[in-house]
């Protein structure tokens, strides 16, 4: 696991599942499988942006984008090479 | 043959919203949620199912259920169901981390606790230090329960059972229906009793006022536990209307593309939810597409004038926009500002609904002349019974003359009731008494900002010094231009001494701002 995906697997797993991290895959929904809320996913864009210096564009909010660990891996990468 | 229970009659308490619809549109859609419809008489069947259950498992007249999910079916069956049996249901905050849990479910001592997988780790987490009384039924459990010392019951299970149950005879519109916790901006969070009575009256009134018919579809995305949650349910299930479960928000596009696609007629938000609706989706360019959207309601709190004005500017001319104003404690809503008057009265929460009055009290409870300001106190059948376990905090709200609301307000010559800002939120800097949202609103009329928050701060000089908390709109504006603009609408001593921008600011489960955590967030 490279330490991208490391970093965002800590910060979900620390701030919405209280450490537990059982069951928790890189491709599992967070919205659908209850691991973040809509309120969550804002935290989650705070932490990005500061984490990774980028800034997450409105057209950017989007499940394919921001909806689970692989998602945001993919997205990000993109953003960090662009 | 044991039929589902149904009735033609008007409701008098608030299962009956459900029973009576199930009678007058069985087969009508009452609940879209993704790929799932649901009609009434579906609804209706798994709540008497649920009902019957939670009798057979022991629940009394009285007992507390507590409902922690967030917006889905099974919710809407658990509430009534639970209601059918005669139990108090208490839905807490599905945002709840253990250290808020644990005392709430101390003091509630909860017969049984629904909720579903979503929440096990959570409710793991808290090792349910409760009474051993205590059961939980769960929908779809995925986690290892064998270590704990409770009952542990299947939802699925729950509901094959026989749809025939005895609703209590002694069950009447005076019993205790509902305990809402406050989103509190300090001190702890405090249970809001409501009886059935309380929440039948305040969902008829609204149905009247946002004249509400079996042909509305509202689209849902606050939470069900929070009070104006719930109280979209009640009213679009009173008229046999549809509601669509949209918890997708943080995705705003989707809740639009949503709107058009079911052809909802209503939507309704607190102001953090319309500000993100102008500000991060297509809500504008999607203007000719919302053909069928009747009306906007807000409530939750105060929104700018600059928030109304945009969205009034978005909507379709024919979509009335309503602002709202209401607490807890009193079942929901108190006041409503006819759409027709939002421009001439922008600032204004508007005239009470039907069944309440409203004053205007100064600190001898004695009510001012118009323009003159006091605290607002609402009176009618709606105002809560009190706090749960908690005398003392009644005592302070609930007085001979009402239900003191902890706002500053004041009414103009034509009876419009206009909140100046809560009593406990004033802050005093260097001598004057500053309202933070009087700051807040110069701010929004700047147009640089999407939202903001003021707050203050200890200062060992001025006791208190004023701190901007911002969201900028294009973020190549610079501090020090906020601050330029600020002075050319507000008098130097109201102008706040530190700027910290941010992303967004941060929101509490209800989607209302969260003072704290905002404060916490930069640093303060």
């Amino acid at each position: 696991m490279n330490e991208m995906t490391q970093k965002i697997r800590d910060f979900v797993v620390e701030n919405f599942l209280f450490g537990n991290n059982n069951g928790l895959k890189n491709d599992t929904s967070f919205l659908d499988e209850g691991v973040i809320d809509s309120t969550g996913i804002l935290e989650l864009v705070n932490f990005l942006e500061e984490e990774f210096e980028i800034t997450v564009d409105d057209e950017e909010l989007i499940p394919e984008n921001l909806d689970s660990i692989d998602n945001v891996v993919t997205y990000l990468q993109r953003k960090v090479d662009a | 043959m044991v039929g589902p229970n149904m009735r033609s009659k008007k409701a008098t308490l608030i299962h009956h919203f459900l029973e009576t619809s199930a009678h007058s549109y069985p087969d009508k859609t009452a609940i879209i949620y993704d790929q799932v419809r649901a009609s009434y008489s579906e609804i209706n069947k798994s709540a008497d199912q649920l009902a019957g259950w939670l009798i057979r498992a022991g629940i009394e007249l009285g007992d507390r259920v507590v409902l922690i999910m967030d917006n889905c079916l099974e919710y809407i069956v658990g509430y009534y169901g639970a209601l059918k049996s005669g139990a108090v249901v208490a839905s807490l905050s599905s945002d709840l981390k253990p250290d808020g849990l644990v005392p709430m479910l101390r003091e509630l001592e909860p017969k049984i606790i629904i909720s579903s997988w979503k929440f096990e780790r959570l409710l793991q987490a808290t090792h349910l230090e409760v009474s051993e009384e205590t059961a939980l039924l769960l929908k779809s459990p995925k986690l290892d329960w064998s270590d704990f010392h409770f009952d542990t019951y299947s939802w699925e299970d729950a509901l094959k059972g026989e749809e025939e149950f005895h609703e209590a005879e002694a069950l009447d519109e005076s019993a205790l229906a509902s305990i809402i916790y406050t989103s509190g901006s300090t001190g702890k969070p405090k249970g809001v009793m409501l009886t059935h009575k309380n929440i039948v009256s305040n969902t008829y009134a609204i149905c009247e006022y946002l004249k509400l018919t079996d042909k509305d579809i509202q689209m849902v995305v606050l939470p069900f536990f929070y009070v104006m949650g719930k109280s979209l349910l009640n009213t679009h299930f009173a008229v046999g209307g549809t509601v669509v479960i949209n918890n997708k928000f943080a995705f705003p596009t989707s809740v639009v593309k949503q709107i058009v696609e079911e052809g909802v007629t209503g939507f309704s938000g607190v102001p953090a939810t319309y500000a993100y609706l102008l500000h991060r989706s297509p809500l504008k360019k999607y203007q000719e597409k919302l053909g069928r959207l009747r009306y906007c309601s807000q409530a939750g709190g105060h929104m700018s004038r600059q928030i109304k004005r945009e969205l009034r500017e978005a909507l379709p001319a024919h979509t009335e926009i309503y602002i709202m104003y209401g607490a807890t404690e009193a079942s929901a809503r108190l006041t409503y500002l006819q759409p027709d008057r939002l421009m001439d009265k922008i600032d204004s929460i508007g005239k009470p609904i039907p069944g309440v009055t409203m004053k205007v009290l100064d600190n001898n409870g004695v009510e001012v002349a118009p323009g003159r300001k006091g605290e607002l106190v609402g009176y009618g059948p709606n105002i809560m019974q009190g706090y749960w376990r908690d005398e003392e905090a009644t005592s302070r709200v609930l007085r001979k003359n009402g239900y003191y609301t902890g706002d500053l307000g004041y009414q103009d010559t034509d009876g419009y009731l206009y909140v100046y800002g809560r009593k406990d939120s004033l802050v005093k800097v260097g001598g004057h008494r500053i309202n933070p949202q009087e700051i807040e609103d110069a701010l929004m009329a700047t147009g640089l900002v999407t939202e903001n928050l003021v707050a203050g701060v200890p200062d060992e000089l001025l006791e208190n010094r004023l701190v901007l908390i911002a969201v900028l709109k294009n973020s190549d504006c610079q501090e020090v231009e906020i601050l330029r603009e600020c002075a050319k609408r507000l008098p130097k001593y109201k102008l706040p001494t530190q700027v910290k921008l941010v992303r967004a600011l941060p929101k509490n489960s209800n989607g209302k701002v969260d003072r704290a955590a905002c404060l916490r967030l930069v640093g303060l």
